[in-house]
């Protein structure tokens, strides 16, 4: 990853909800032009950090900084950061026109570059000639591009976006991502981006951090947060993941475990947990698209039965069932897992396969 | 801060509203309140020693006595009256599902936004010794000289019921509104008489409603001057209109502030226990 | 079943018949004014002798009645707009910033409409024998009072119908709070402010408590003027004033019905 000069630190962010819960504390930090989301379930604080950045609300404790500067304190108008909401807020007396114009009037812009700026934004959002329409004439997609046309005229140090895409139908749900962050990164905006959606999340973000009642369970590129996943909240709401109860049978002290599960079998895996021990319990988790599948017994596999196969078009999802627990395994279509059937024996050869500290 | 400067700013909204509040509402009805325990003063206001007196003279004077009895008595009335004209109404107009139903519900309201004078000026216009009630029975021969309508106190609570009964229809349709048509139906599929089913779903599901109607429309009857006024006279006294006549007419303050207070009291014990009534029913 | 039905119908039926008593029962007297408005003679007689707007005319010759229904309009439209401006304030602070207070503040705000009116007028004639402030400045405030019940409860339930997220969006775009207020709140609760604002000028006209107490001379409303006529004749003059205040009165009422419906300012 290119390192980036820091615009925005949250430090100890907290916020109490009198008894109804507490999120924080948070810290995160964001690099110019990075974009970031902020992921996770309803309810897991992701939207009160986005506000509280926004300064639409106080944090209890913590310290916001943006370059360098405090602005803990200090009211929304003197933050300069561009907010897309998630039902986008456009002014319904206003017409698009204004509603975009807003912005630059409170900055008292000079009328004639008021009129360039918004002609010159409307069209990089792709919505030229309709500046004199009211946003009820809009549809769901065309006031979700003048929500952010009214956020990005301001030229904002950074651009937070709050679920914009949950309301908008699937097909044009996936045709905004990939707008959206083309639009990011031929302005180059630093960008803050919240959903409870991972492939959004995935397929938008530089970063990801996924949060979980109120803290931050893992940060770090999709890939990370995909291929090693530190507790199982991570792994359990990032793809799909196998998870196995296992022993820890040794541990070279640098990443690298051998696991026993329920059986007998024994497995290398990959971990964060460096303090894993011999002896102490650890999950074992295995992507279903990482197995392979053998026909006869070999070192390293996994004896396994198939309880269920199940056909998606592209995809083959296989149950089975093994000493350790159920399995779920997903293969491409090809005729030789099409042949599957309920009963077969199989032997499992997962690779990638992680270590977490059991939960 | 920005909560703090949320504060400031929501305190300077209701710094008007406050001022006016404090300055025209609450300081000077505790100084008029405050005066019902000072002594009366033939040449000024009051005197400012403290006594008992004026309160004494209420509940002892005969005169005042009546008063009191007489306004509880109209006030009572006056409800139940309400209650029992403004419950079919209510009733009707939240069940109905008729066309002109918003038309009918704007008739009630509409009344009360043309003052209590044009409406009182209505009755006198019927009730008068020339009115029209007395001119029809006179030409159908029917009697031989006017009756006495006018200053009588079945006047004056036709007149109150006339005025007041929107207070008791509003309330009673927010909680005939509220209530869910099924529980009804439901009754009447297990058995019950349409009877039955009003005295033991609908009546009961509605008493919120008529305990506020009857609050709203016995605190405004009870408080009412310019009613007992016009077409009770000076047969019929009320509190309200004792009030006036003490202040305005004998210039006696600590007397009709002593009243006032123990109006104000009526109200707030009714109030009260409309409060706790209510929360019974919640519970 | 069918005999249940039909005792349904006929329950039914007699509850048709007794509203409709009840509503001749609730118009009967309106009625009663606006048709002796149009009698020819001078006497009450029912049904009315012949049409004639005599009596209009003689309302229009009288000077007593013309100022009088000019000075209630006027004290109408300046206890309307200072009932508008400090209850739109005050509904706007209870509904964003009242947070866990915002019951209480409510009730607090409904006050005058839970005070007898006439201890609200003579506590302020009291006070005006200690604190010499204008006459019209009294009753004006007095009128103010008695309408902010009806113009808070409405305009707090059009705010009510407001996004706070719009507030939210224009404070982030550098709008400072006064500016939202006045270019988002105002805009999008106008309907509810324009039907308060009418309404309040109805309590206003209608209003005789506080006038009573508190009119210093030459401050005669019209509600006074006919309760001082009313008390010792009955002229048809007074049906014509009456049946002139009804129709501007229910013009007004029905402007605010179509803008938000009566109901939601009445009911508080």
């Amino acid at each position: 990853m290119i390192a980036r000069e820091t615009i925005l630190s949250l430090e100890g962010i907290t916020k109490r909800y009198g008894d109804a819960g507490v999120v924080g504390p948070v810290d995160l930090t964001i690099g110019k032009g990075e974009f970031l989301t902020l992921l996770g379930p309803s309810g897991c604080g992701k939207t009160t950090t986005l506000q509280i950045i926004a300064g639409l609300l106080e944090p209890t404790d913590g310290r916001v900084s943006l370059s360098g500067r405090d602005i803990t304190d200090a009211p929304p108008p003197q933050r300069d950061m561009g907010l897309v909401f998630q039902n986008y807020a456009l002014f319904p007396h206003k017409t698009i026109f204004d509603n975009v114009a807003f912005g630059l009037r409170m900055r008292k812009v000079a009328r004639t570059e008021i009129v360039d700026r918004v002609t010159e934004m409307l069209r990089i959002v792709g919505l030229p000639d309709i500046e004199r329409r009211l946003p009820d004439q809009l549809s769901g997609g065309q006031r979700q591009r003048v929500a952010l046309a009214r956020a990005l005229v301001i030229r904002p140090t950074i651009l937070l976006l709050d679920e914009p895409l949950s309301n908008l139908d699937a097909m044009l749900r996936k045709r905004m991502r990939h707008e959206i962050r083309e639009l990011q990164q031929r302005l180059g905006i630093t960008t803050i981006f919240v959903t409870h959606d991972q492939d959004e999340a995935f397929e938008m973000s530089d970063r990801v951090a996924l949060l979980d009642r109120g803290r931050i369970a893992q940060i770090g590129t999709p890939e990370e947060l995909y291929d090693a996943p530190t507790t199982r909240f991570v792994a359990e709401f990032i793809g799909d993941a196998n998870l196995i109860d296992a022993e820890v049978v040794s541990a070279d002290g640098r990443g690298l475990v051998r696991l026993r599960i329920a059986g007998g079998s024994e497995m290398l895996a990959r971990t964060s947990a460096l303090d894993l021990g011999p002896g102490q319990g650890a999950l074992l988790m295995i992507r279903p698209e990482r197995i392979e599948l053998a026909d006869a017994a070999a070192p390293g596999t996994l004896p396994a039965r198939v309880r269920q196969r199940v056909f998606s078009g592209e995809r083959i999802t296989l149950e089975l069932d093994t000493s350790g627990g159920p399995i779920t395994c997903t293969k491409p279509s090809l005729p030789q897992y099409r042949q599957l059937d309920p009963g077969m024996q199989v032997w499992l050869q997962p690779g990638d396969c992680r270590a977490l500290r059991a939960s | 801060m920005a909560a703090a400067a949320d504060r400031r700013f929501g305190i300077g909204l209701l710094t008007p509203i406050g001022l006016l509040y404090l300055f025209f509402l609450i300081l000077p009805i505790g100084f008029f309140l405050s005066m019902g325990f000072f002594k009366y003063d033939v040449f000024g206001l009051y005197k400012p020693e403290l006594t008992g007196e004026n309160f004494a003279r209420l509940v002892v004077d005969p005169y005042y006595l009546d008063i009191v009895a007489l306004t509880l008595k109209l006030a009572g009335l006056t409800t139940l009256f309400s209650l029992l004209l403004g419950y079919p109404l209510a009733f009707f107009l939240t069940r109905t599902r008729s066309a002109w139903r918003g038309a009918l519900m704007f008739l009630v309201v509409a009344p009360l936004t043309t003052g209590v004078i044009v409406r009182t000026y209505g009755w006198i216009v019927l009730m008068g010794a020339e009115g029209i009630v007395n001119k029809t029975l006179i030409a159908a021969g029917l009697i031989a000289r006017p009756l006495q309508i006018l200053h009588t106190e079945t006047a004056v609570v036709i007149a109150l019921v006339h005025i007041l009964m929107p207070y008791m229809v509003f309330p009673l349709i927010s909680s005939l509104a509220g209530q869910d048509p099924n529980l009804e139906r439901a009754a009447s599929t297990l058995g019950a008489s349409r009877a039955r089913c009003f005295l033991e779903v609908t009546l009961p599901l509605s008493r919120p409603g008529i305990l506020m109607g009857s609050v709203l429309v016995f605190t405004l009857s009870a408080g009412s001057v310019v009613i007992p006024q016009l077409i009770g006279g000076k047969d019929v006294q009320m509190m309200g209109q004792s009030i006036y006549e003490l202040v305005l007419h004998t210039l006696n303050w600590p007397l009709g502030s002593a009243m006032a207070s123990l109006l104000v009291l009526l109200q707030f014990s009714i109030i009260f226990v409309y409060f706790r009534s209510n929360r019974r029913v919640r519970r | 079943m069918s005999a249940a039905d039909k005792a349904g119908r006929r329950g039914w039926f007699g509850l048709r018949l007794s509203v409709f008593l009840i509503y001749v029962f609730l118009m009967g007297p309106i009625a009663i004014i606006v048709l002796s408005s149009f009698n020819a003679t001078t006497s009450m007689a029912f049904p009315p002798q012949g049409f004639s707007l005599r009596w209009y005319g003689e309302f229009f010759r009288s000077d007593s009645f013309v100022d009088a229904f000019l000075f209630s309009m006027k004290l109408g439209l300046c206890a309307a707009i200072g009932a508008t401006a400090i209850g739109f304030l005050a509904a706007y602070a209870i509904v964003r910033f009242g947070g866990r207070a915002r019951e209480a503040a409510q009730s607090a705000a409904l006050l005058p409409a839970m005070i007898p009116h006439i201890l609200i007028s003579m506590s302020l004639l009291l006070a005006l024998n200690f604190v010499p402030v204008p006459d019209f400045t009294v009753l004006l405030a007095g009128h103010v009072l008695i309408c902010l019940p009806f113009t808070i409860a409405g305009i707090t339930a059009s705010l009510d119908g407001v996004d706070a997220q719009l507030e939210a969006a224009a404070w982030t775009l550098g709008a400072s709070r006064a500016r939202i207020l006045g270019e988002i709140v105002l805009p999008l609760v106008a309907p509810g402010v324009l039907s308060a604002l009418i309404f309040a000028f109805i309590v206003s006209f209608g209003d005789i408590y506080i006038a009573l107490f508190l009119a210093g001379p030459g401050m005669t409303t019209l509600p006074m003027e006919i309760f001082s006529y009313v008390q010792w004749e009955s002229t048809p003059v007074i049906a014509a004033i009456s049946t002139l205040q009804i129709l501007l009165i229910v013009g007004l009422g029905l402007i605010v019905e179509r803008l938000v419906g009566l109901r939601r300012i009445m009911r508080f």
